[in-house]
């Protein structure tokens, strides 16, 4: 806390002086005890700053203040706040890029582009007359003027350039991007990531962010081999202490690694209150459909809002693997008849299925090499190899 | 900058008809009994915002009224004008919807205003992408009309979610939100298979989910993503006329997909699939069609012509899908709308 406004902006002076970028990043920070200061809110401090310091930090400092003056008014003014925010954000972009070959400011960028995609927030949830989504787009673009000075940093020395700051803006920009629905844009962030030479040295926690979001992407696209990869990275990697991450990390994980073949433990999933995975793992085993639909619709809310509803949709097709993987391990032999998988259906209570249908649920279960064999119309037969008539989902 | 109101109350303002009239610039269907050189009923042209042209005045731009009155006017009468091939009235009622979305942008209407003129002119670009499916690339270019439709389309979606922030549901009339049930069906439908739009359909208001229309699309679209294309099929031909004709634009491809599929399934020398089985999954309804597939493909038929051998090694995977063509379950369906209620969202 600081007694006056002078003592404020000489702290924030000396921190500029020190080439010291976190405690300057903490001055800006509107999570930071000085917020609560009510010396601290005025309406028009340039006059004041601009005796302390020099353009464009004066205008980083400057539109700070103004942001908490809007916040400190009742009620609170988000539309003006994140207005000052993005100015904020402007200025540091100019000072960027007037500090060649130094990045000790980053974690003021840092600091600055958070708060001004909590501010967006603020303004989607408190404020009306825009579309949804239209701020957090806004706060989207400031973050990337910050983005492209990194990103063009190239000249610099690996220590001292701003192309490390592009991991913890990338993942302030997938944070909007997944909230906005609007994933094709992650597409150039990943690629300038993947071309980075030092693409190692970023700090272990924004690595864990950046395979968790890259990995969502994946899955996204159905690449579920790279989505487990990135997505294991991210779990062994987040630290046990942070557990509702880790849980955040498994939904995604489960339900990818259930489609390639991988069924989770209970205990895991006990221990992250998953256990809805663990109900659908049961019927997934079982070959019910019908049981698996009822748990998809019963929990259908809860995987829409965590965005895995197509996900777990898409399994339907192992259960129908894994009813018919029943059936043969019935009938023992390798000539089954297509009549008793429609029984087989029905008989778990699925009531509008067809043989016309059966028909094309095995089709496309060969066709992606889940079932190897083929079926003969004429004898309404599937005749399944008799090495490996239901290979491993893994390999397929 | 201060908002343009436009003050125009004809379907063109009066400076640029006197220039049109004057420099002979009219379009077939401005003249006056197709007479050359008298003038009839003119339309705003669309113009291209650009550098040397100035910011257009009040006196040219049209009143809301005007606007609607505009859209009614292509969509009702236009549409209906039988002295020339469709894709000529195409172009025309294209370009000049295309200024009325124009003046929208300027003019900065809001949700209220824009919906029930871009609700029409969706429909109409939907309704044209499936009946010149056929056209040359000469007559109608497919990929820009289904450029439009998707702008069109997100630019209609964008404005219903602005409204929602505004109104509760029950302040909208029935019709209303039947119009947009409809609007958001026809969003999936275009957009099957894409994740982007799937993810829309989940998190939208209740009354849209449970309209009947809005979840056989849904239920289709689950089906895709699924792989079940069984249910895809059947699902097609259940659909409304309109939306029934934009899946259909994307049937020749599910089509392949799934002959695709029996090539792995049924792959055997000696065994064959029956005709009639495989009509009925594909929704052909005539056996000719069916061997054109196989051609296309190169999917060999048995020597009686009631059965199809199939061979994954000899599919062709190489060519692209037949282009879409006017399916007759959408004709008999299209056969029974008056085309104008269709487009103007009168009835459905």
């Amino acid at each position: 806390m600081f007694a006056t406004v002078n003592n404020y902006l000489s702290s924030v002076l000396h921190a500029i002086e020190d080439y010291d970028g976190e405690a300057l990043g903490t001055y800006m920070s509107l999570r930071d005890v000085h917020v609560q200061n009510h010396n601290l809110y005025i309406a028009q401090p340039e006059k004041l700053v601009e005796r302390f310091l020099k353009p464009p930090l004066d205008e980083v400092v400057t539109a700070h203040m103004k942001v908490l003056y809007h916040l400190a008014q009742n009620p609170p003014d988000y539309m003006e706040a994140y207005n000052q925010q993005a100015a904020a954000c402007g200025a540091v972009v100019r000072l960027l890029q007037q500090l060649k070959d130094e990045n000790w400011c980053l974690p003021l960028m840092y600091r600055v582009c958070l708060d001004l995609r909590y501010l967006a927030q603020a303004c989607e949830k408190h404020c009306r007359g825009f579309t949804p989504g239209h701020i957090l787009e806004k706060a989207a673009d400031c973050m990337m003027a910050c983005f492209r000075v990194c990103a063009a940093d190239g000249r610099a020395s690996e220590e001292d350039t701003k192309r490390l700051g592009m991991m913890n803006l990338i993942n302030q920009l997938f944070k909007i991007y997944f909230r906005i629905n609007k994933l094709h844009l992650c597409k150039p962030l990943i690629r300038a990531i993947e071309n980075c030479t030092f693409k190692e040295s970023f700090p272990l926690p924004e690595q864990v962010t950046y395979k968790y979001f890259v990995g969502r992407r994946a899955m996204f696209d159905s690449n579920y081999q790279a989505a487990v990869e990135d997505l294991s990275y991210a779990f062994t990697h987040c630290p046990d202490r942070f557990a509702s991450n880790k849980r955040l990390i498994l939904i995604y994980l489960v339900p990818v690694k259930m489609l390639l073949g991988y069924l989770p433990r209970k205990t895991l999933l006990q221990r992250y209150d998953l256990l809805l995975f663990h109900d659908l793992a049961l019927a997934l085993k079982a070959g019910n459909v019908k049981r698996f639909d009822e748990i998809v619709r019963e929990q259908e809310l809860v995987l829409i809002r965590s965005g895995i509803y197509l996900l777990v949709e898409k399994l339907k097709f192992i259960v129908y693997r894994n009813l018919f993987k029943k059936v043969f391990a019935i009938r023992q032999t390798h000539q089954l008849d297509m009549g008793d998988f429609l029984s087989a259906l029905q008989f778990v209570g699925v009531t509008d299925v067809s043989l016309d249908e059966t028909h094309c649920i095995i089709a496309n279960l060969i066709y992606e090499g889940k079932i190897k064999g083929y079926i003969s119309h004429a004898h309404n037969k599937l005749v399944v190899s008799k090495q490996i008539p239901f290979p491993p989902l893994l390999s397929t | 900058m201060a908002q343009i109101r436009g003050s125009c109350e004809t379907l063109c303002p009066d400076t640029e008809s006197k220039m049109r009239i004057r420099e002979n610039l009219l379009h077939f269907y401005e003249l006056k009994n197709g007479q050359k050189k008298t003038p009839g009923i003119l339309v705003k042209e669309f113009t291209r915002s650009a550098a040397d042209v100035k910011m257009p005045k009040a006196k040219d731009m049209r009143t809301e009224t005007s606007l609607t009155k505009t859209v009614e006017y292509l969509l009702k009468d236009i549409i209906l004008d039988t002295r020339k091939p469709y894709h000529v009235a195409y172009d025309f009622i294209f370009d000049r919807l295309r200024a009325v979305r124009r003046e929208i942008v300027i003019q900065v209407y809001d949700a209220r205003q824009t919906i029930p003129l871009l609700e029409p002119i969706v429909i109409f670009l939907a309704y044209s992408r499936y009946r010149l499916c056929e056209e040359s690339i000469e007559k109608f270019d497919p990929k820009i009309c289904n450029q439009h439709l998707q702008e069109c389309l997100t630019g209609v979606l964008r404005c219903y979610d602005e409204l929602e922030e505004q109104v509760a549901p029950t302040d909208l009339t029935i019709r209303q939100l039947e119009r947009r049930c409809l609007i958001e069906s026809l969003y999936q439908i275009f957009n099957l298979g894409s994740p982007e739009s799937f993810v829309r359909a989940l998190s939208l208001p209740d009354y849209v989910k449970k309209d009947p229309i809005f979840n056989l699309s849904f239920g289709i679209c689950l089906a895709y993503h699924q792989g079940n294309l069984y249910r895809v099929l059947m699902g097609l031909p259940r659909l409304p006329h309109i939306l029934c004709a934009v899946a259909s634009t994307k049937l020749q491809a599910i089509r392949r997909s799934l002959l695709q599929i029996f090539t792995h399934a049924y792959n055997n020398k000696q065994l064959t699939v029956p005709v009639p089985y495989l009509l009925r999954l594909l929704l052909i309804d005539r056996p000719d069609s069916l061997q054109e597939q196989c051609r296309h493909y190169n999917l060999s038929l048995a020597v009686d012509r009631k059965a199809v051998h199939f061979n994954k090694t000899d599919f062709n995977n190489a060519v692209d899908p037949i282009r879409p063509r006017h399916e007759t379950f959408v004709e008999s369906k299209l056969a029974k709308v008056y085309l104008p209620e269709l487009l103007l969202l009168k009835k459905f």
